[in-house]
């Protein structure tokens, strides 16, 4: 298994008071799955997915990623997991506003200690991939919406991470620029990334083949996804 | 991560926000400016303070006499005090301990004449052993020595100034010149002397160049004193060949004279390093001032730093949740933010210096302040402001390194 949850709690302290967030988890997700966490605001699926990143730490539970018990390691350990392991792709883009779009992908090379030789030649095939090669180096604010999505979902591959963990990929793009994204994932998914959605959308829900919905901390259904299945 | 992307991340940073950087690094140019500047008048002070003493010999003790008026003198006349005598400077020579040479001088203010030029001038009988305990050189021919001296022979040696007066493209040595009714000839130029611009005891300020320099036994046989109550000699300098002892001698030196002056305080004894030692004591408490002073120009400049680094790492609060998204290690953040705070007081520091540089020398320039700017000065200024621009950044940089990646990163 790729990651294996185990009773996985979070609280969060208001005061003096803990509200707990995640009630108590159990998840298994296997390696080249496409799966779309879904579920209402206040769900915990955010949560969760600060989980799934590295960005934040269980209460209690365990969670292993490529076997590797996440919630004992300490801030270094997290940074490295999320530096190998984890391809974020957010909402809002996350760019890096003074970089350009192959700057802005080699981020996460710098971090992992990459020259610079090495580092732009794997920024340029990741801008491949995403079909951006053209754009290079133009800087955030010189792009569209649909290539500031690109340059992101670049800068997640770029480390060959084990899982891309997109959270609301298409909800700051228009339907149109946001089905050529979902596309993209298709494509990536197809030449065995994992990918794990976080959505509110089942529209968006629908690309993936494997359903889960969070309800008041808890998995409240975790089902294949039949039009999927019947897709492929 | 590399140190290299950290450098040229922060050099990024600071051109990409040119009129700010420039603000911020104000405080840090100013600063390292004024603690150069205020070194550099210092060591400037210093220095002159040094060449002034040497002039008067550091292993001397000059004995005076003291100018008094015509009722004090004859009052110390009518208590049996001659003033200064070469007798003295016999006993001081016998007695005193540690007495390497011993010249005696005997002066009178009078006018020096070049056919139909005219000079006022200190005429000044001195022995040949003088050339030797004073920083005085020759620049031409040469100086009075034992022949001269002991056969009285009617010559002089010139103050730079006075040869120049009367010798404009001529060769001053041979010529004669006229003092009182005696006609002398020159021997020798003196080289030309900083001017005696303070009044050191005794040693009043005067301009060295227009002295003249005769045998004193030709002085003394020849010239009229200016009356009849005036002392033998004027001045009788010893050089003491350590110069721990000086203080010592001086007391011996003083014991002799009182007695042989019968109690009458007619001389000054001047010990020219111990003047210096003294002085140097009091330009320091000076220089703390001063140093205190640029320090603290130097600290707000600091403060000034961390001030927009704090701003910095408040306004770039999402950037720093990406980087650390991607991969960034709380050590990298904080180095990050370190080196962009040293790069800009090490920007400011090296303009400082030249901003220091510049002010000395206009210190120089347009007042009559002597400075000196010393190497390991511009190397602390500089040190400093590197100190500055890590202790500074430490605070906003530990702040950007603690956010929490997961509030950061949704930080609008």
């Amino acid at each position: 298994m790729l990651i294996e949850i185990k009773e996985l709690k979070k609280n969060y302290s208001l005061g003096s008071s803990e509200i707990p967030v995640i009630h108590g988890i159990n998840l298994n997700i296997a390696k080249n799955e496409y799966v779309a966490i879904m579920g209402p605001s206040g769900s915990g699926k955010s949560t969760l997915m600060n989980i799934l990143g590295c960005l934040d730490t269980a209460s209690s539970g365990h969670y292993y990623l490529n076997k590797v018990d996440v919630s004992t390691l300490d801030d270094d350990a997290l940074s490295v997991m999320r530096n190998r392991e984890i391809g974020f792709i957010f909402q809002n883009f996350n760019l890096l506003p003074r970089l350009n779009a192959i700057q802005n992908v080699e981020l996460p090379l710098i971090y992992a200690g990459t020259h610079a030789h090495e580092r732009r030649e794997r920024a340029l095939q990741a801008l491949e991939k995403v079909a951006l090669t053209d754009r290079i180096d133009h800087k955030p604010n010189e792009l569209s919406g649909g290539q500031r999505q690109r340059v992101a979902i670049a800068r997640a591959l770029v480390t060959n991470p084990g899982i891309l963990l997109a959270d609301e990929p298409t909800g700051a793009l228009d339907s149109k620029t946001g089905i050529e994204i979902m596309r993209l994932f298709d494509e990536l998914h197809r030449e065995g990334n994992t990918i794990i959605l976080i959505t509110h959308e089942q529209e968006i829900a629908n690309y993936a083949h494997r359903n889960i919905y969070l309800k008041d901390g808890l998995i409240h259904s975790d089902q294949p996804n039949r039009q999927k299945s019947k897709l492929s | 991560m590399q140190y290299g992307e950290n450098i040229r991340l922060a050099l990024k940073g600071l051109t990409d926000h040119k009129f700010r950087s420039f603000l911020t690094m104000l405080g840090i140019i100013f600063g390292v400016a004024s603690v150069i500047t205020m070194l550099s008048i210092g060591e400037g002070a210093k220095r002159e303070a040094i060449a002034k003493y040497q002039d008067l010999g550091v292993n001397n003790i000059i004995i005076r006499e003291k100018s008094l008026s015509d009722n004090e003198l004859e009052e110390v006349r009518a208590r049996f005090s001659q003033g200064l005598s070469l007798q003295d400077a016999g006993v001081i020579r016998e007695i005193v301990p540690g007495v390497e040479k011993i010249a005696s001088q005997a002066e009178k203010n009078t006018d020096v004449k070049y056919n139909d030029k005219s000079v006022k001038s200190t005429v000044i009988g001195i022995t040949p052993d003088f050339l030797g305990m004073m920083n005085y050189a020759v620049q031409q021919g040469y100086f009075i020595n034992e022949k001269h001296d002991n056969e009285r022979l009617k010559v002089c040696v010139l103050g730079a100034g006075i040869a120049a007066t009367f010798f404009k493209g001529e060769e001053p040595v041979g010529q004669m010149v006229k003092i009182d009714d005696q006609w002398l000839e020159v021997i020798g130029v003196l080289e030309s002397k900083s001017l005696f611009t303070e009044t050191v005891g005794e040693l009043a300020a005067r301009d060295l160049n227009t002295d003249v320099y005769v045998p004193l036994s030709l002085f003394l046989n020849r010239f009229t004193p200016e009356n009849i109550l005036t002392s033998q000699i004027q001045q009788i300098t010893v050089q003491i060949d350590n110069a721990d002892k000086l203080l010592e001698a001086s007391k011996i030196i003083d014991e002799i004279l009182k007695r042989h002056h019968f109690h009458n305080d007619d001389y000054s004894i001047v010990i020219p390093f111990e003047l210096l030692k003294q002085e140097e004591k009091e330009r320091q408490i000076y220089n703390i001032l001063l140093g205190a002073i640029a320090a603290i120009s130097l600290l707000v400049g600091g403060i000034g730093i961390m001030n927009i680094m704090l701003a910095t790492v408040m306004e770039r609060t999402r950037e720093i949740g990406i980087r650390r998204a991607v991969g960034a290690r709380k050590v990298d953040i904080m180095s990050q933010f370190v080196t962009e705070s040293v790069a800009i007081s090490i920007t400011g520091g090296i303009i400082g210096v030249f901003v220091g540089v510049l002010l000395s020398l206009t210190v120089t320039l347009f007042t009559d302040i002597t400075t000196f700017i010393k190497p390991y000065s511009v190397f602390i200024a500089f040190s400093f402001s590197v100190i500055v621009g890590v202790s500074f950044g430490y605070l906003p940089a530990k702040n950007a390194a603690n956010l929490k990646p997961v509030d950061s990163i949704r930080h609008e």
